[in-house]
């Protein structure tokens, strides 16, 4: 079973080709990234999944419905941008949100209340949204996002703007969602972060798919790279079969090309530098990025 | 539609908690005593105006100054209030009472008799007529050395409140004295004003505040008519009946073809949908002022995408509209409330009468009737129009720009209030009632009229179908709008923008 299906979806702004033949699936109960560059048709994708706007071709199918509207109740959506009604209180906001995804007004106090408390804000359910901190207003945005318990959560760049402790905070939060059962869909154009959470990604560019797939699988069938510390000149790193160098100084990562042994590259480099570690590992999804855009440019 | 209301009923809490919409409501009694005020407060600020008179002709002035002090004496009688018994002699307080009582050409004879120095016929009780023969001469004397203040005691009408003479008739101090600005006029009275205007001259530094000049002028000319009847040997009732000005009665047609009285209250009920149309106006301009502002500010707070995910643009853009109207409503209904409790509760409470009856305007349903259905029509309207516009801003500078032609249409009822109001059923006033942006405030303008059913009909059902089309090109616009970020696009490209259909509409940039 998949939460979202897209089939040949194309979307335009004006003369501007948005969204180009998309399609993807994402399976139910997976966290799923979406990746990219700013400006590669993440968002566009993820109004078009919440029904904010239309495709201008092709099929989509959230949570099994192929009219995406009618179960806008059961997703959850965290814009990139976002805000509050500053004159509201905390509860009386989310509250407010939980009714407009078809809660008793009840029920929602009630896992407002339930909610607030799981993130420390009880405190601050009385307090108006203006009186709240950077941090206490983006945990109260989470809070809206998921007070009805939505089946399908989608966060639009969710690490945004966010300090060290909130990064680990909304990270928990992906976790725990995934760990109840819930797909998470989350767009981002930090390829670390992604590596380090989501079962499934999408890479796009420039609004065209350029790979999918789970992340273990994805590794697997792309060339290893090496990786190494070293002192000495980085331009000596170029040596026969190497086909990119990501130097970040003292330590490199290097791929090869395909069928390149690595150990005869390791023995050149031994002449050209000096080496303290090296290592053969999968490709991070970065270097998978660059590879892959590098490859359907060219 | 559910999801409608819990949007409207947000919008409309959070607008009624403002500190604007309290600022809003408590606007209108301070309004309403403003209107009441400023007249009085005008008056009362203005200062008393000296004035000098040379008399040429030597007995002019003296004529004129009795005249004065008699029509002042008038006043004294016709104007009295209770509570200022304390202020009158003792010899007048007495049968004070019994003079007011007395029919208005009686009174003229009582003047008479204790300034010109006249016998007390018949007319006039026992007890009254032995009281002239004991006081008349002393009640002449006391008034004439009141002072001005004192005189002001009992009645603003008194013409020493605005304008009082000084003794100076030298010219050369009188001409000082005006450059000193201790003066306001002087007047030169020439030889003869019975035979010409020669040698008349008024001196003063202000040639544009003429009233003194007008008041002291009507009191010659007064004067001057007297002694030209006398002079002709015309006796006083000739006189009089050569002096009767001539009137015409108002009369208004009823439906069926009968006369009807007019009196203040019809002139009033003529009058009244002009103060209708003007709180119209400003209650439409308030509200739909308050939805752009509103839709602006949810858009830079960044909470539409969340709305988004929830409603649908239709129903967010349908919530907010009812909202405000909601909001717009409480206002509307509160200002009548207070209107109908100043204009007839107030009276009643401290039992004054007010001048004209606006209880029965108020109470008129063409007006307060058409009043409420031409504020929900006619803000439906412009909102629609509106929000459409303001959904594409970002700001109220960038909104100020893009609705201007609409606000430009609004001026026009305001300016055209009075030519309907002098004449509703006039060519200009029906015309105008089939423009559907202006049907409201015109048909309001009109209600006194009124106009017929069948323009009622018609004018009411083409505004409905401009309702319609608005809110189908309102959600037109709106729905990309909202998402729209920069600079807000051109009419051109909001047409072309109509033009697409909506299931691939997109943000134009």
């Amino acid at each position: 079973m998949n939460s979202i299906e897209l089939h040949g979806v194309n979307k335009y702004f004006g003369d501007h080709h948005a969204v180009r033949d998309l399609s993807f699936k994402v399976p139910e109960g997976t966290v799923y990234g979406f990746l990219g560059p700013n400006g590669a048709g993440k968002t566009s994708t993820i109004r078009m999944i919440m029904s904010i706007l239309y495709p201008d071709s092709g099929d989509l199918t959230v949570l099994g419905d192929s009219m995406p509207e009618r179960v806008k109740d059961r997703l959850g959506y965290l814009p990139e941008e976002k805000g509050l009604y500053k004159k509201m209180k905390t509860r009386d906001l989310i509250t407010y949100f939980g009714t407009l995804k078809g809660m008793s007004r009840r029920e929602a106090t009630k896992r407002a209340r339930l909610l607030l408390d799981q993130f420390g804000l009880l405190d601050c359910e009385d307090l108006h949204c203006e009186g709240l901190s950077k941090g206490m207003g983006q945990k109260v945005q989470i809070i809206a996002t998921l007070i009805h318990d939505p089946d399908l959560v989608i966060l639009d760049e969710p690490f945004s703007g966010l300090d060290p402790i909130n990064v680990e905070l909304v990270r928990e939060i992906i976790l725990d969602l995934r760990s109840k059962g819930k797909t998470v869909v989350f767009s981002t154009h930090i390829m670390e972060q992604a590596e380090q959470i989501c079962d499934s990604i999408l890479l796009v560019n420039e609004g065209r798919k350029i790979l999918d797939g789970s992340v273990t699988d994805l590794k697997r069938e792309f060339e290893p790279t090496l990786l190494l510390e070293y002192d000495g000149d980085p331009d000596s790193l170029h040596q026969p079969g190497v086909v990119r160098v990501n130097n970040m100084g003292r330590s490199a990562e290097l791929s090869l090309a395909s069928g390149t042994d690595p150990q005869r590259t390791l023995k050149s480099l031994m002449d050209a530098v000096t080496l303290h570690s090296f290592t053969v590992k999968e490709p991070s999804l970065h270097e998978i990025f660059v590879r892959s855009v590098g490859g359907s440019t060219s | 539609m559910n999801r409608m209301f819990l949007i409207a009923q947000r919008e409309y809490l959070e607008n009624v908690r403002t500190k604007g919409f309290w600022i809003g409501i408590l606007m209108m009694p301070l309004v309403l005593i403003m209107i009441a005020l400023v007249p009085i407060l005008v008056e009362s600020t203005r200062s008393t105006q000296q004035y000098a008179v040379i008399d040429e002709s030597g007995e002019t002035l003296q004529a004129v100054d009795r005249a004065i002090l008699r029509r002042d004496f008038g006043y004294l009688i016709t104007n009295f209030a209770k509570g200022q018994e304390d202020h009158l002699p003792p010899f007048l307080a007495t049968h004070f009472p019994e003079l007011r009582a007395l029919p208005d050409d009686l009174i003229e004879n009582v003047i008479d008799i204790i300034f010109e120095g006249k016998v007390a016929d018949d007319s006039y009780s026992k007890r009254l007529r032995h009281f002239f023969d004991l006081e008349s001469v002393n009640i002449r004397k006391w008034w004439q050395n009141l002072t001005a203040e004192d005189k002001a005691r009992f009645s603003r009408r008194m013409s020493t409140n605005d304008y009082v003479r000084i003794s100076e008739e030298n010219l050369d101090i009188l001409n000082q004295m005006i450059r000193d600005g201790e003066l306001f006029a002087y007047f030169v009275i020439g030889p003869n004003p019975v035979e010409s205007n020669q040698g008349a001259r008024y001196v003063s530094n202000n040639l544009t505040d003429r009233d003194l000049e007008t008041w002291f002028r009507n009191q010659i000319n007064l004067y001057v008519r007297d002694r030209k009847l006398t002079l002709s040997n015309i006796d006083d009732e000739t006189a009089a009946w050569i002096n009767e000005a001539f009137s015409f009665e108002g009369v208004k047609l009823d439906e069926d073809g009968s006369e009807e009285q007019v009196d203040e209250t019809d002139i009033a009920r003529q009058w009244a949908p002009v103060a209708f149309v003007y709180f119209l106006w400003v209650s439409i301009l308030i509200n739909t002022q308050m939805l752009i502002t509103n839709t602006i500010e949810e858009k830079s707070n960044k909470l539409i995408e969340v709305l988004l995910s929830s409603v649908s643009p239709i129903t967010l853009m349908g919530g907010k509209i009812v909202g405000i109207a909601a909001t717009g409503l409480t206002l509307v209904f509160a200002w009548l409330l207070m209107a109908l409790s100043f204009f007839v509760g107030l009276p009643l409470l401290i039992g004054i009468e007010l001048p004209i009856d606006l209880s029965m305007v108020l109470a008129d349903p063409s007006f307060l009737l058409s009043f409420l259905m031409y504020f929900l029509l006619g803000y439906l309207l412009y909102a629609a129009l509106l929000v459409g516009l303001g959904s594409m801003c970002n700001n109220l500078k960038e909104a100020q720009n893009l609705i201007l032609p609409v606000q430009l249409i609004q001026m026009v009822p305001i300016l055209l209030m009075v030519p309907i109001g002098r004449d509703p059923n006039g060519t200009l006033a029906q015309t105008l009632s089939y423009i559907p942006p202006l049907t409201p405030f015109v048909m309001m303008n009109r209600a006194a009229g009124p106009p017929t059913t069948i323009e009622y009909v018609v004018t009411t059902l083409l505004l409905v179908i401009s309702i319609v089309a608005a809110f189908w090109l309102a959600a037109k616009i709106f729905r990309v709008g909202i998402l729209m970020t920069g600079k807000p696009p051109g009419f051109i490209e909001i047409a072309k923008l109509l033009r697409t259909p909506v299931v691939s509409q997109t943000p134009l940039r």
